[in-house]
């Protein structure tokens, strides 16, 4: 497994958001994590890239604990974090941003790299790369969001809500972009409201209401499961 | 006002703006970044002054020599303000301003107690003369200090906006949370504005030295107005501290020469109110996104 967690509750003050849930992700996969509107989900990928602390429950990447670790050393251990929101740095060019991603790399020449293989993605952020993150459409910062991950050079990438406020194009096009991803063999944990979006691109889903797992399996078996139909795809 | 007066007070208005400009883009940054404000900055002023009275003028180092360490020296108390007092106080805002204010007290009764708090003390002006443009007569030494200002606020501007350094402490000031995101350790950063922030109010107090009165509460009028021009800037902009520090050193320089300087101190008042009715987030503010 690349990334489990092992009973995992995660508390504002005293109260639980999260309670005790148990998730694994194979390397090389698509799991996704579905779930209402205040279900946790956010909290769920917040504590795994360090932001906030588990209060119990163990997080291992890669063989190695990572609940107690600091966000920047998550990040230099290969977790890449496309925050709910986009999140970019909306006074810094396009380049910049992605520049930042590259911060805590060395090697001009894999950055260099990095750089073509986002471009290559998002030949639309070429055109834009001295334009102040900011002023970029919805879409464009999301894909924004997703090169300055890139440009960390993750093992795994975790998606906070990619699809939120886009367009059915441009959720097309972050679409096809999580597919290139994983057929280039990057690892994605996948956060959707959007559900049928999510259970068509991932292997794995888990269902989340009010901190709890209440459903996982295989994505096309929750596809097809009566209370996920009625109730995440509105059959 | 007649044209030598006129020559005179332009130039003095540009030496005021250079030094508000160092001061408060210090202020600013720091803001930028922690979303605190250190009340302790003009006291930053202080220490610089006093560097280069006690190196130059009791040590007998050279003058320059003196200015240059005032930069270092105050670069490390506001590293050392940040390991002890932001660290631990976090986001508590009501904690900083009252910590922060304690240290400014403490470093006046500290200067106070080993330099003496009774006469103003006395440096023997570097650099003697003035320079005669037209009729008017400015002080050598307080030319001086606008090339020193420009430079710093240059090489500032240089490192913000080209070293991965500064543009890292940029992404933290707009998003610390997403730039710990792409590695960037936020309290570095703190640790780093914050010494910038020392460094620029050290020099601005070192050049201020041999032309300001020097006591351990000097630092008062400079926060005063540092907080000011912040304010009229747009509190975490920095270009914003560096345009609004232009316009009221202008102005307080003007109206200072033609009536007296409490009276000014209420015009860059007023000036801030008027542009916070205008426009609440400052000149070059950013709105809440
Ligand atoms: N900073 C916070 N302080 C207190 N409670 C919070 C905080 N952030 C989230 N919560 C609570 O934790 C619970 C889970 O929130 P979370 O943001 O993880 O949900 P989510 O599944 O991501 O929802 P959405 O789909 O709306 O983004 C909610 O009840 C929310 O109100
Ligand atoms: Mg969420």
């Amino acid at each position: 497994m690349l990334l489990e967690l092992k009973d995992v509750w995660i508390h504002y003050h005293k109260v639980a958001a999260v309670k005790g849930i148990s998730i694994a992700v194979e390397e090389g996969g698509i799991v996704t994590l579905i779930g209402a509107n205040g279900a946790g989900k956010s909290t769920t990928l917040r504590t795994i890239s360090g932001l906030k602390r588990a209060s119990a429950g163990e997080i291992e990447f890669a063989g190695e604990r990572i609940d107690r670790v600091a966000p920047e050393k998550v990040t230099k251990m290969g977790i890449a974090h496309v925050p709910e929101g986009r999140r970019v740095f909306p006074y810094m060019s396009v380049v910049e941003n992605l520049e930042m991603g590259a911060y805590l790399r060395t090697d001009k020449r894999a950055i260099e790299k990095g750089y073509e293989e986002v471009f290559e993605h998002f030949p639309r952020l070429r055109e834009r790369r001295k334009q102040q993150a900011g002023t970029l459409s919805g879409g464009e910062q999301q894909m924004l969001a997703i090169g300055r991950a890139l440009m960390t050079d993750p093992k795994l990438i975790l998606m906070d809500e990619p699809s939120l406020g886009l367009s059915p194009i441009m959720c097309r096009e972050i679409a096809k972009i999580i597919r290139d991803l994983h057929q280039a063999g990057r690892t994605i944990v996948l956060v959707e409201q959007n559900a049928r979006l999510a259970l068509a691109l991932a292997q794995k889903g888990y269902v989340l209401e009010t901190g709890r797992i209440a459903l996982e399996g295989d994505a096309k078996d929750l596809r097809e499961n009566e209370q996920v139909k009625r109730t995440y795809l509105g059959m | 006002m007649d044209s030598a007066t006129l020559i005179q007070t332009l130039l003095n208005s540009v030496v005021t703006s250079s030094v508000y400009a160092l001061v408060a883009v210090g202020l600013a940054m720091a803001f930028g970044v922690m979303k605190m404000a250190n009340f302790a900055h003009g006291e930053f002023f202080m220490v610089g002054a006093y560097t280069v009275y006690v190196l130059y003028q009791l040590g007998g180092f050279n003058f320059w020599v003196a200015v240059a360490l005032a930069i270092p020296i105050v670069a490390l108390l506001g590293v050392a303000t940040e390991r002890i007092i932001f660290r631990q106080t976090g986001a508590n805002i009501l904690a900083g301003f009252m910590a922060t204010v304690a240290l400014g007290f403490v470093l006046q009764v500290a200067v106070g107690r080993i330099w003496g708090v009774g006469l103003m003390k006395r440096i023997d002006t570097p650099y003697m003369g003035a320079a005669d443009i037209g009729d008017a007569h400015v002080g050598w030494q307080r030319l001086l200090v606008i090339p020193c200002a420009i430079a710093m606020l240059i090489a500032l501007r240089y490192f913000l906006y080209n070293a991965k350094l500064g543009k890292a402490l940029r992404a933290c000031a707009q998003d610390p949370e997403a730039a710990a995101l792409q590695g960037i350790n936020i309290r570095n950063m703190t640790m780093l504005a914050m010494a910038l922030a020392g460094a620029s109010a050290g020099l601005a107090g070192a050049l201020m030295a041999p032309i300001a009165a020097i006591t351990p509460y000097m630092g008062h009028g400079v926060i005063l107005i540092a907080f000011i021009v912040v304010v009229v800037g747009g509190m975490a902009s920095i270009g914003g501290a560096v345009i609004a520090a232009i316009i009221l050193g202008f102005i307080h320089t003007f109206v200072a020469t033609l009536t007296d300087s409490l009276i000014a101190t209420m015009v860059g008042v007023g000036f801030m109110a008027l542009t916070l009715v205008v426009r609440p987030q400052g000149l070059l503010g950013r709105e809440k996104s």
